[in-house]
């Protein structure tokens, strides 16, 4: 095969990738699949993990030889992009991403991998801090003799995870431990969110726990797994835009106001491109990154360009969801109207891991620090 | 009775602010929903036995009678406290109505009822097919021996749930050549058979405004404000007042301060970034509201307000909407979350100010339709 062939065999892979996910969400409901589990009371469906196991979408991104499918995080990111496009609330980023994205750099023969694959188990990621700057430093949480004392924030996913895993400050620097979701000493606090998920505030008080792995890995292999998840959530938004603006689009064609469909009104022509640009900015740029992403091992490069891509999604999110209210005037807010419920979405998945304002923050230093490196 | 504007600008700030301070109860300041009667209904009370309801009507009617520069300072300070401005649907909007085209019965009757709020209104303009086209509308009013016979639809009828009355723009000559032609203004109760209002809930969750649907709904004939088939020209007539009153510095002012305060609480001055861009929105808002300042003298000077207005709309709306941005990014990665935020010892509820302002770009005449009114009627673009 030559270069070329390769390279569009690879095209032609994720083009099936993609179709297979849209199906399976479409099939499953689409956005109406999201509004039922909100008003359900939030939360995600256990029956759909197993079907996103079953086509794949765990071990998308992780190696063979581990039992995934190795096709990295470009792919990883169309699943991710369909995810959005039908605000599905199952913790696909959070679980290829950062579960995943820990455990199979830090300990792949643990038994939680192939069950994570298998959608068998689902777990959530708790590493963050409040209080000062949150930074490492700062950090009061800690595990010593197989337990766990103190708290943990934002912590995506953490209602219906079986378990968690904390990465935490151990005698030794950082540690990775396992606690169990119904685990002594343990307390979720949720703290609602806007799309109906929680973040969970955890506090541990002697809760025992499990040591997976310890030392400097910890601290990098933590980095990395929110890098990718980042990234990850870049390509969540695009498809949630494009979702946005397609609903949209709809919308001003069909919706007559002085006779006419309001989409006949030129200013709304030009907003409605400029929307549509921005989406195919934000495909083109974000599609790019993670791509890159995959051919790259330096971790600082592969940060500066996860921020590249969370920073223009997250812009390209909040101008295209707020703008789709006003071009849907009052019905725009209303819950009856399915353009609300991306709003909200975009307003979570913008606050998570960053907004663009921070990563454009992040990019620039580390370009900085490439270049003195040079 | 004491003369208002008799006094110094201070003295009556000073007045106005103490009374506020001292009786509006702590618990209701900066309420981030829109409270239903029963929730403000004690400090309604007070503001009426102070007669204070209605500080733009005039004195013999039971207002303040405040002239334009008063009036300014009292929303202000009324904002600054963040007191809540009730279910006042009835004093800015039907009162002024009755008050320039009602009959003395009408006067008589209803306005007292306003400033008790024995009558609580809600306003009836839009459909679901009459939004920005506003002329468009469709629900019908036949006269039947001594009443009105009301049937059709509206929509987005903000606390059409928690009112008593309905103010409402209705079709009565469906014949007329001009679609503004041939619609009246007519005022209806709500409780009666033919009256059926069901609630839609906001994106954020809250119910805050309805659908009303009539069917064969009945109000007297003497409801009929101004003259038939006019109704158009009258609800135009007080949309300049309207325009200046949602165009006011006061929502943008107050986010500003809530801003200030979660901000700082947060650290993200500290950021240089954070910095720049507060600092354009504290000056959007500062020179908005000299701009401001300048319709209100006109309107001192009793002078009636051209359609250059609207873009005090445009401006304070869209500056409203930065603000409630900028607080989500100094939420960090509680940006997502809903209720009050705690800092230091204030606590800001982000999303709540961000879902405020989502529609005030929307109703009140949305800004593109505002836009379409300024590139007209004020830069004399053609089309
Ligand atoms: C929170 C809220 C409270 C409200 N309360 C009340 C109330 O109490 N009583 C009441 O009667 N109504 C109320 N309204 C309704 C409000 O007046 C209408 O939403 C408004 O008139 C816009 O109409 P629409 O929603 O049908 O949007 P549409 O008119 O369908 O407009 C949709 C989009 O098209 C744009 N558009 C329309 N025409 C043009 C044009 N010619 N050129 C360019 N762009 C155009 C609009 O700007 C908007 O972005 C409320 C609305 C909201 C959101």
């Amino acid at each position: 095969m030559t270069q070329t062939d390769i390279l569009s065999s690879e095209q032609e892979d994720l083009r099936l990738l993609r179709e297979s996910a849209r199906t399976l969400f479409e099939r499953a409901g689409g956005s109406d699949r999201a509004r039922k589990l909100r008003d359900a009371g939030g939360g995600f469906d256990a029956e759909m993990v197993r079907e996103l196991a079953e086509a794949g979408v765990f071990g998308v991104a992780v190696p063979e030889d581990q039992g995934g499918l190795g096709m990295g995080l470009a792919a990883a990111g169309i699943i991710a992009e369909e995810v959005g496009r039908v605000i599905a609330p199952e913790p696909v980023v959070l679980t290829i991403g950062l579960s995943l994205g820990l455990l199979r750099r830090l300990c792949p023969d643990h038994p939680k991998v192939p069950q994570l694959i298998s959608g068998e188990t689902v777990l959530a990621v708790a590493w963050q801090e409040r209080g000062p700057g949150g930074a490492p430093a700062d950090a009061t949480c800690r595990y010593a003799d197989g337990k766990l004392t103190g708290a943990k924030a934002w912590v995506a996913g953490a209602a219906g995870s079986q378990g968690f895993l904390v990465v935490t400050q151990g005698d030794d620097g950082q540690v990775l431990v396992l606690v169990e979701a119904n685990a002594d000493g343990f307390v979720i606090n949720k703290r609602a969110q806007a799309d109906g998920s929680s973040l969970g505030e955890l506090s541990f008080s002697g809760t025992p726990a499990a040591e997976l792995a310890s030392g400097r890995a910890v601290q990098d292999a933590l980095a990395e797994a929110v890098v990718d998840a980042t990234a990850l959530a870049a390509a969540e938004l695009v498809g949630l835009s494009e979702r946005a603006f397609e609903i949209t689009l709809d919308y001003i064609k069909t919706r007559e106001q002085f006779d006419k469909p309001i989409g006949s009104f030129q200013v709304i022509q030009h907003r409605a491109v400029d929307l549509h640009v921005m989406c195919e900015v934000a495909q083109a740029g974000v599609g790019e990154a993670l791509a890159q992403m995959d051919g790259e091992t330096d971790p600082k490069i592969r940060a500066r360009l996860a921020s590249r891509a969370k920073s223009r999604a997250v812009t390209a999110a909040k101008k295209i969801t707020r703008d789709a209210i006003q071009l849907h005037g009052a019905v725009g807010y209303t819950d009856e109207f399915d353009i609300g419920l991306y709003l909200n979405r975009a307003l979570v998945l913008s606050a998570w891991l960053g907004d663009d304002a921070y990563h454009r923050r992040i990019w620039f230093e580390a370009r900085e620090a490439e270049g003195a490196a040079q | 009775m004491t003369d208002w504007n008799a006094m110094t600008d201070a003295e009556f700030r000073k007045e106005v602010r103490q009374f506020f301070e001292a009786e509006y109860p702590e618990e209701l300041r900066h309420l981030p929903h829109r409270p239903k009667f029963a929730e403000i209904e004690h400090w309604h009370r007070k503001l009426h036995a102070k007669g204070w309801v209605a500080p733009a009507w005039p004195t013999e009617y039971g207002g303040m009678g405040l002239n334009a520069a008063k009036l300014l300072i009292f929303y202000e300070e009324q904002q600054r406290w963040g007191v809540n401005r009730g279910r006042d649907m009835g004093v800015q909007m039907v009162g002024p109505l009755i008050i320039k085209f009602g009959t003395q019965d009408q006067k008589d009757y209803w306005l007292p009822r306003i400033l008790s709020c024995d009558d609580i209104w809600c306003q009836g303009y839009s459909e679901p097919g009459a939004g920005s086209d506003l002329a468009n509308l469709r629900t019908r009013a036949e006269i039947d021996g001594d009443d009105f016979v009301i049937n059709g639809q509206k929509i987005w009828t903000t606390m059409a749930h928690d009112a008593t009355h309905i103010f409402m723009l209705v079709r009565t000559d469906p014949d007329a050549p001009k679609k503004q032609q041939g619609i009246s203004f007519l005022l209806a109760p709500m409780d009666q058979p033919g009256v059926d209002v069901r609630t839609i809930k906001t994106l954020s969750g809250e119910t805050e405004f309805c659908e009303v649907f009539f069917d064969d709904a009945r109000t007297p004939r003497e409801n009929l404000v101004g003259e038939l088939n006019k109704g158009w020209t009258m609800a135009k007539a007080l949309l300049s007042f309207e325009r200046i009153f949602i165009g006011s510095p006061s929502l943008a002012q107050n986010a500003l301060g809530q801003l200030e305060s979660f901000a700082r609480g947060r650290g993200a001055f500290d950021d240089p970034v954070f910095r720049d861009r507060f600092a354009q929105a504290a000056l959007d808002v500062e020179d908005h509201a000299a701009l401001y300042a300048r319709f209100a003298d006109q309107l001192k000077r009793g002078e009636t307000l051209g359609a250059d207005v609207s873009m005090l709309k445009i401006w304070v709306t869209e500056c409203f909407q930065r603000i409630t941005e900028l607080m989500i990014e100094a939420a960090g990665p509680d940006g997502g979350s809903i209720g009050p935020l705690q800092v230091g010892n204030v606590s800001v509820d982000v999303l709540a100010s961000f879902y405020k302002a989502r529609p005030t770009t929307i109703y009140g005449g949305s800004n593109e339709i505002q836009r379409n009114i300024l590139s007209k009627a004020v830069l004399g673009l053609p089309g």
